[in-house]
C-alpha cells in the first residue's frame, strides 16, 4: 500500500473517511471499521497492538455508553434516571457513533502510517508552495535542534558549567542551553534564508523533484476505487442505505452499496495480504 | 484585490457547507459540519499567507518558530497541558504580525501531530491555536508594553484553547452540539484549563523579554 501514488492514496483515505463519517447507515460504518482494525493491525508493529486495544476499546464504551445518559429521544424507553427517560434508540445509537468515532480515528492511524511528511509535501507542494515550503522546514529544523541541542550542553559540559548537583542549578543550565538554542536557530535560519535567495529561491522556471511516480499499479488501484466507490455512492443518494436511529430505529434493506463499500474498505487488507502471500511464495522457492 | 477575492470566496462557501449540512444530512452530522466548517475558515489565512507573503526570511523563520514550538511540545509531553506552544506562538505574533501568528499556531498543530497522531481533531487544534496566535498579533503592541495585559491575555488564551477543543470533545461523543454535555465538558476539564493558563503564564513570563529581545534584535538587524 506504500509504494502507490500519494495522490491515489489520498484520495481512497479521504473517500473511507468521508462516507463512514457521514453516512448514518451500521453496515457502512461497520464494514469501515473492520477495514479499519485490519488495515490498523498490518500496518502498526505487533509490540503496540495491546495498547491500542487497551485504548480504543474503552474509548468504544465510553462512547457508547454515555450518549442516553445525555440523550433522551427515542420511542421505547427502558427505564427511567433521574426522571428522564433511557431509551432504547438513544443506546443504539451511542454504539453507531462510537462505531463511526473508532472507525475513523483508526483511519487517521493508518493515514499517519502510510502517508509520511513527503507524500504530504508532494501533494501540497504545487498547490500552495509557500506554505508547504514553512512545513518542510519546520519538520527539518526539529531533528536538527535536538542535535544541536546536544552540541551546547556537551560543550557547556566540557567547560564545567553542568557539574553541580543542586536542581536550581541544573535548571539553570537546561535553561542556558535552550535559550543559546533559541538564538542558534533565529541566526541560523537567517543564513538559511540567505543561502536559498543566493541560490535563485523564488525565481522563475524551477521545477520540483519527487520521487513519485503514476504508474500502471496506481491506475488500476485508482480503476477499482473509482467503481467501488461509484456504486457505493450510487446506493446512498438513490437512498437505499437511509437509515434513521430516531424516533424508532428503521429496517435494513439490502443493496449493491454494501458489498461495494465492503470491499472497498477492506482494498488495503487485500492488497496487503496479497503481498504478503507473493513473498511466502518466492521465499518457499528459494 | 486577490486577498479581497479569497476572502469573497470563502465567505459564501462556509454558510454554504452548513446549510448544505443541514438540509442533506439529519443535523447529527454537526460534528463533521463543524470539522469543514473549522477547516475551511483556516483556507483564507492559507491563501493570505501564500499570496502576500514575499519575503524569504520570514518565511524561514517562521519556520523556525514553528520548530521550536514543536520541540517545546514534545520535550513537555510528560507533562500534560503543560506547554510552551502557546508562548511561542504569542510571541510570534507579537513580533511578527497577526498573519505569522497564525501560521505558527496551525502549523504547530499539523507538525506536533505528526508525532502525537493526526485525527479529526487537528482542523481544530490548528484553528485554536492559529486564531490565538493572529489575535496577538492584532494586540501586539499592548501585549510588548505592558506584563499585565500580557499575563491576562495568556489566561485568556489558554481558557479559549481549552473552550474551543471542548466543543470538538462534545460533537465527537455525541454527533451534535449537546448545551448540557459541553458544560459539563467545560466543567470537566477545568484543571485543563487552569494547567494551559497557568504554564501559559509561565512560559510567557519567563520567554517574552530573552526571546524577545532577540527576535527585537534580529529585526533590527536585518531589516524584517
Amino acid at each position: 500500500m506504500k509504494n502507490y501514488n500519494p495522490f491515489v492514496l489520498m484520495f481512497y483515505f479521504l473517500a473511507v473517511v468521508i462516507i463512514s463519517a457521514f453516512s448514518e447507515n451500521p453496515v457502512l460504518q461497520i464494514s469501515a471499521l473492520l477495514g479499519g482494525i485490519l488495515f490498523c493491525a498490518i500496518v502498526t508493529k505487533s509490540s503496540e497492538t495491546a495498547g491500542n486495544i487497551g485504548f480504543y476499546v474503552p474509548m468504544f464504551f465510553i462512547i457508547a455508553v454515555t450518549n442516553p445518559l445525555f440523550s433522551h429521544n427515542g420511542a421505547t424507553p427502558l427505564f427511567f434516571l433521574n426522571g428522564n427517560p433511557v431509551t432504547l434508540e438513544a443506546f443504539v445509537y451511542g454504539g453507531a457513533i462510537a462505531v463511526m468515532a473508532i472507525g475513523v480515528m483508526l483511519w487517521c492511524k493508518c493515514y499517519s502510517e502510510i502517508m509520511t511528511t513527503d507524500k504530504f509535501l508532494y501533494i501540497f507542494g504545487k498547490t500552495v508552495p509557500k506554505l508547504s515550503l514553512v512545513l518542510s522546514m519546520a519538520l527539518k529544523f526539529i531533528p536538527m535542534y535536538k542535535q544541536q541541542t546536544r552540541r551546547v550542553s556537551r560543550a557547556q559540559k566540557a567547560m564545567g558549567l553542568y557539574s553541580s548537583k543542586s536542581v536550581t542549578d541544573k535548571i539553570r543550565s537546561h535553561a542556558r542551553v535552550f535559550m543559546a538554542m533559541v538564538s542558534w536557530s533565529l541566526e541560523n535560519s537567517i543564513e538559511t534564508s540567505s543561502s536559498m535567495k543566493a541560490r535563485g529561491y523564488g525565481l522563475k522556471g524551477r521545477t520540483n523533484f519527487a520521487l513519485f511516480k503514476f504508474g500502471a499499479d496506481d491506475l488500476i488501484l485508482l480503476a477499482v476505487i473509482v467503481i467501488l466507490l461509484g456504486v457505493t455512492v450510487f446506493g446512498i443518494i438513490t437512498g437505499e442505505t437511509r437509515f434513521y436511529y430516531y424516533p424508532r430505529i428503521s429496517t435494513l434493506k439490502f443493496s449493491a452499496a454494501y458489498i461495494a463499500f465492503g470491499f472497498f474498505s477492506l482494498l488495503p487488507f487485500i492488497i496487503e495480504a496479497k503481498e504478503a502471500i507473493k513473498w511466502r511464495y518466492y521465499v518457499s522457492k528459494i | 484585490m486577490k486577498k479581497r477575492l479569497s476572502y469573497f470566496i470563502i465567505f459564501p462557501i462556509i454558510p454554504a457547507v452548513v446549510i448544505a449540512g443541514a438540509v442533506l444530512f439529519s443535523e447529527k452530522m454537526y460534528a463533521w459540519i463543524s470539522l469543514c466548517v473549522v477547516f475551511l475558515s483556516c483556507i483564507p489565512f492559507f491563501l493570505a499567507f501564500e499570496k502576500r507573503e514575499t519575503s524569504v526570511r520570514r518565511l524561514v523563520l517562521i519556520a523556525a518558530m514553528t520548530a521550536l514550538s514543536v520541540i517545546g511540545r514534545i520535550i513537555f509531553t510528560p507533562l500534560p497541558g503543560f506547554k510552551p506552544v502557546t508562548a511561542f506562538v504569542v510571541l510570534t505574533a507579537m513580533y511578527f504580525g497577526p498573519q505569522a501568528g497564525f501560521m505558527t499556531g496551525a502549523l504547530s498543530a499539523v507538525i506536533s501531530n505528526f508525532y502525537f497522531g493526526q485525527g479529526p481533531w487537528t482542523p481544530f487544534q490548528m484553528f485554536s491555536w492559529g486564531i490565538i496566535g493572529f489575535i496577538a498579533g492584532l494586540l501586539s503592541g499592548q501585549l510588548k508594553k505592558n506584563k499585565v495585559i500580557l499575563c491576562i491575555y495568556a489566561v485568556f488564551s489558554g481558557v479559549m484553547y481549552s473552550m474551543l477543543m471542548d466543543i470538538w470533545t462534545v460533537l465527537w461523543a455525541d454527533g451534535y452540539f449537546n448545551i448540557s454535555r459541553y458544560l459539563m465538558a467545560v466543567v470537566s476539564a477545568v484543571q485543563f484549563t487552569i494547567i494551559y493558563a497557568v504554564s501559559n503564564v509561565v512560559f510567557l513570563l519567563l520567554f517574552s523579554k530573552p526571546i524577545g529581545k532577540m527576535l527585537d534584535r534580529i529585526k533590527e538587524k536585518y531589516n524584517l
